[in-house]
């Protein structure tokens, strides 16, 4: 850290509970923009985002839980070496205190009087549990914004339910609009849209009651449902029920429209190109450099709604011919030609894609217990004030306990050793967390 | 009707389809005045999108645009015409937000370029948002949601191992753009205020789907950080005992998610919690043997109950089952309806219909959902609001500039 310059939100002070997934997207979005985030921590129960375990089962570590600990270590410290934490916490500042106690909770309220916002996902009750409601906060500062954004928001009959992102999902309809045409919803992929959504939808939040301040003075509280976040995205779902009292179905890779719509395969192992032909003439291209340019004359195919009606046919006959070409290269042929198609990336080889290393997308970061990896960048290009390089690392449990406590809210040297001794604070994990 | 929190914030909508207009939506919905301009002939593409009511076809019905332009102001503007172009200019001139989603390039082409927005408004943020950005070699690249889906990387993960890969439902990644186009916006426009100076931001939604913690940024780190994808396209595999996933009901299915600490609360509420200190199974909840054993002990239980009891009874022990439901389901569901989730509105074509309200609650600085404007319906007075007359206006319109 330690870079001065000037960015959009340099000045804005954020506390920060956000655990899980959603809370990290709003605070890497946050951070990267200039805020500084503060993120209320505890070794006694450890952000999940950190980790569930305080020693991880061996099996788990072999499989899926271990790729994201570094080199698959579960020793002593992992839970500063967790690949999302240290992406979605980069620039943001690590503070722990023990809030189920009252010496934690009375240092809470004083930064919290040093705060503009607090945004919290915790399940519903815990703030009140431990008296950091807003209520409790806004009368020791009329001028916080608390974003609160548990699943299905904090009022409501299912308030106290829980759940992660997917279960969201399923509640506002998105999972079953989202699988295979032709299979049952038990083979429907999970998605984790509504995390990232919600925490997009609280930078947002946040912004909007900064805005309202400079004109009313006050803060507000804001009650986030992501479940809801998700569900005015199912927009043509959602409306077409509305109007027409009719539910849809999987659409699986249709186009409400368009024919050919979907991924077709490349040639190689798993290599797809997917193409999306909305007009008469990105068809005739497409069948030009297919090499079958009788196709755009034949009956089945000769419009949009020849096309659409006869996708069943059309669909082999594409497959057949974009499976003997390179993805990339096909991309870029059919792409020259005006046509809509695009390979299917890899992950594994995103940080080489040609594009995004021209626009300088992934930013090296070294993290003092993790090494220097690339990460994704800023979600936008600022000209005046650029986000880049972004501001540090993740911080490490605890590791601005002193730089905050006593830098910001002044406290003494042996008060600071004292809360130390007393388990207030640390930088070790003490007991298991209960996720 | 309420003030929004951005109530005084005068934003120039340039934007079309989805993503662009998803954002300039919650500028509109938390009170911020959005002027959108449209092209004459046809105005936004989204007008074409639908669905329809009775699948009849009309510009003024589309209900995809009339959610996403909820609150705006529609001025049409035929670019192509010098005049246009002068009053667009006018238009910036007076907007402390300018947002646009046209292909990167074509503001050029129409000779107002960002260059030239930022000559008739230094203090404006520019705001761009465009599938691939505005630069690198890919940026004149035609895209939709699927191909920026599988351009992000996630549509490749996504799915059934032995067939295609497969993509969120219709627009997602489109609307997830736009919220986070919508923060950037507000964020340039709170430092521009402080500075006193513009701002010009590029947003790739290329780019925010790999960062997205939907699979994004957390596979590109687990892959550096192991040498492994966290998620691959492989068949899910039970990693424990624990049931997780979607599982049938009475009448259709449920979403499952257990952990080793919820085991009794999964014996609570099947009704055994005699099970809950049952050493046999409790020390090796881990174990993908007992698979079959614990889905045995499972299934009669959820195969007797509703999903939407289903849920409600495993909610009511903290165990994570919730009902998949379709959008009558939505509809009527109780949690949705306490919270006035659904807003009526009306409108001149489409009647009274009831749109997706408010996800986000300020409680003291709420907003108003307000119906989305017929094309060109808000020429005249923001054109009178520039300074012409009616008469202008009239004879603007006989030249084919509005």
């Amino acid at each position: 850290m330690g870079s001065e310059r000037s960015l959009p939100l340099s000045g804005v002070r954020v506390l920060s509970q956000g655990i899980v997934w959603a809370g990290p997207f709003a605070t890497v979005l946050l951070a990267d923009l200039g805020a500084e985030v503060i993120e209320i921590e505890s070794i006694q129960h450890l952000n999940p985002t950190r980790t569930n375990f305080r020693h991880i089962p061996q099996p788990l570590l072999d499989g899926r839980v271990g790729t994201y600990y570094l080199g698959r270590d579960g020793s002593e410290g992992f839970w500063n070496r967790q690949a999302w934490f240290n992406f979605a916490k980069r620039g943001c500042k690590s503070v722990t205190l023990d809030l189920e106690r009252e010496r934690g909770r009375e240092l809470f309220y004083e930064l919290a009087q040093h705060a503009d916002v607090f945004i919290e996902n915790n399940a519903a009750a815990v703030v009140e549990r431990l008296q950091v409601d807003y209520a409790q906060l806004a009368q020791r500062n009329p001028r916080l914004i608390m974003v609160r954004f548990p699943g299905f928001g904090i009022e409501g009959p299912y308030r106290h339910f829980k759940g992660y992102g997917t279960i969201m999902e399923a509640v506002a309809g998105h999972t079953l609009l989202r699988g295979y045409e032709d299979s049952d919803p038990s083979q429907t992929p999970n998605s984790l849209h509504g995390d990232p959504n919600a925490g997009a939808n609280v930078a947002f939040a946040l912004l909007a009651a900064l805005f309202a301040r400079e004109r009313t003075g006050v803060g507000q509280l804001i009650d986030l449902s992501q479940s809801e976040a998700v569900l005015q995205q199912e927009a043509y779902a959602f409306m077409d029920y509305a109007m027409n009292g009719r539910v849809q179905g999987h659409w699986g890779n249709a186009s409400p429209a368009f024919a050919p719509y979907g991924p077709y395969p490349a040639r190689g192992h798993d290599r797809w190109v997917a193409i999306a032909v909305s007009s008469d003439a990105a068809f005739a291209a497409l069948c030009d450099c297919l090499g079958v340019p009788e196709l755009a004359s034949d009956a089945r195919f000769v419009d949009a709604a020849a096309r659409y009606a006869h996708r069943g046919e059309l669909d082999p006959l594409v497959a057949a011919r974009t499976c003997q070409h390179d993805a990339r290269a096909l991309m870029v042929q059919l792409q020259a030609a005006g046509v809509s198609a695009t390979e299917l990336l890899h992950q594994e080889e995103m940080t080489d894609d040609p594009h995004l290393r021209a626009r300088g997308f992934f930013q090296p970061i070294t993290h003092p217990e993790a090494g220097t990896h690339l990460q994704p960048g800023p979600m936008g290009t600022f000209a005046r004030q650029p986000l880049v390089p972004v501001r540090g690392p993740a911080p490490t449990l605890g590791q601005h306990n002193e730089e905050v406590l006593c830098g910001l809210l002044g406290l003494s040297r042996a008060a600071y050793e004292q809360l130390l001794a007393d388990e207030v604070i640390g930088t070790v994990y003490r007991e298991d967390a209960h996720a | 009707m309420s003030e929004g929190p951005l109530a005084g914030l005068r934003v120039l909508d340039l934007t079309q389809g989805v993503a662009g207009p998803f954002a300039t939506k919650y500028y509109a919905d938390f009170g911020a005045d959005v002027v959108k301009v449209e092209r004459p002939d046809g105005g936004d593409p989204a007008r074409r999108m639908g669905p329809f009511p009775q699948d009849l076809p009309h510009p003024e019905t589309s209900g995809m645009f009339l959610h996403l332009n909820t609150g705006k102001r529609s001025v049409t503007l035929n670019l192509r015409h010098a005049t246009a172009r002068g009053i667009l200019l006018r238009l910036a001139a007076d907007a402390d937000l300018i947002v646009e989603s046209f292909r990167p390039g074509t503001l050029a082409r129409l000779g107002v370029d960002a260059d030239a927005l930022a000559a008739a408004n230094p203090r404006a943020v520019l705001l761009q948002l465009s599938n691939f950005g505005q630069t690198g070699p890919y940026r004149d690249f035609v895209a939709d949601d699927m191909l920026m889906y599988a351009m992000g990387g996630v549509m490749q993960v996504t799915g059934d191992p032995q067939r295609e890969p497969i993509k969120l439902g219709l627009y997602m990644p489109l609307f997830f753009a736009g919220v986070v186009a919508a923060g950037m916006g507000l964020a340039a426009v709170w430092g521009a205020r402080r500075d006193g100076a513009g701002e010009r931001v590029d947003c790739s939604i290329q780019e925010m789907l790999a960062a997205s913690m939907d699979r994004g940024a957390p596979n590109l780190m687990a892959y550096q950080y192991s040498g492994s994808l966290m998620t691959t396209r492989e068949r899910a595999v039970r990693m424990n005992a624990l049931p997780a996933g979607t599982y049938p009901v009475a009448d259709g299915y449920v979403s499952i998610s257990t952990q080793i600490a919820w085991w009794p609360r999964l014996c609570r509420t099947i009704g055994r919690p005699d099970l809950i200190d049952d050493e046999r199974l409790a020390s090796r909840l881990y174990d993908a043997e007992l698979a079959e054993e614990i889905d045995a002990l499972v299934y009669p239980w959820l195969l007797s109950h509703t999903k939407q009891e289903a849920m409600e009874l495993a909610q009511a022990e903290g165990w994570p089952v919730s009902a998949l439901n379709a959008m009558d389901d939505v509809f009527r569901d109780p949690h949705f309806r306490a919270r006035n989730f659904f807003t009526t509105l009306d409108h001149p074509h489409a009647g009274l219909l009831e749109y997706p309200g408010f996800a986000l609650k300020l409680h003291g600085t709420p907003g108003t959902l307000r119906r989305a404007p017929l094309l060109g319906e808000h020429t005249v007075g923001v054109l009178c609001g520039l300074g012409y007359q009616r008469a202008d206006v009239v004879r603007l319109r006989q030249l084919g500039v509005v």
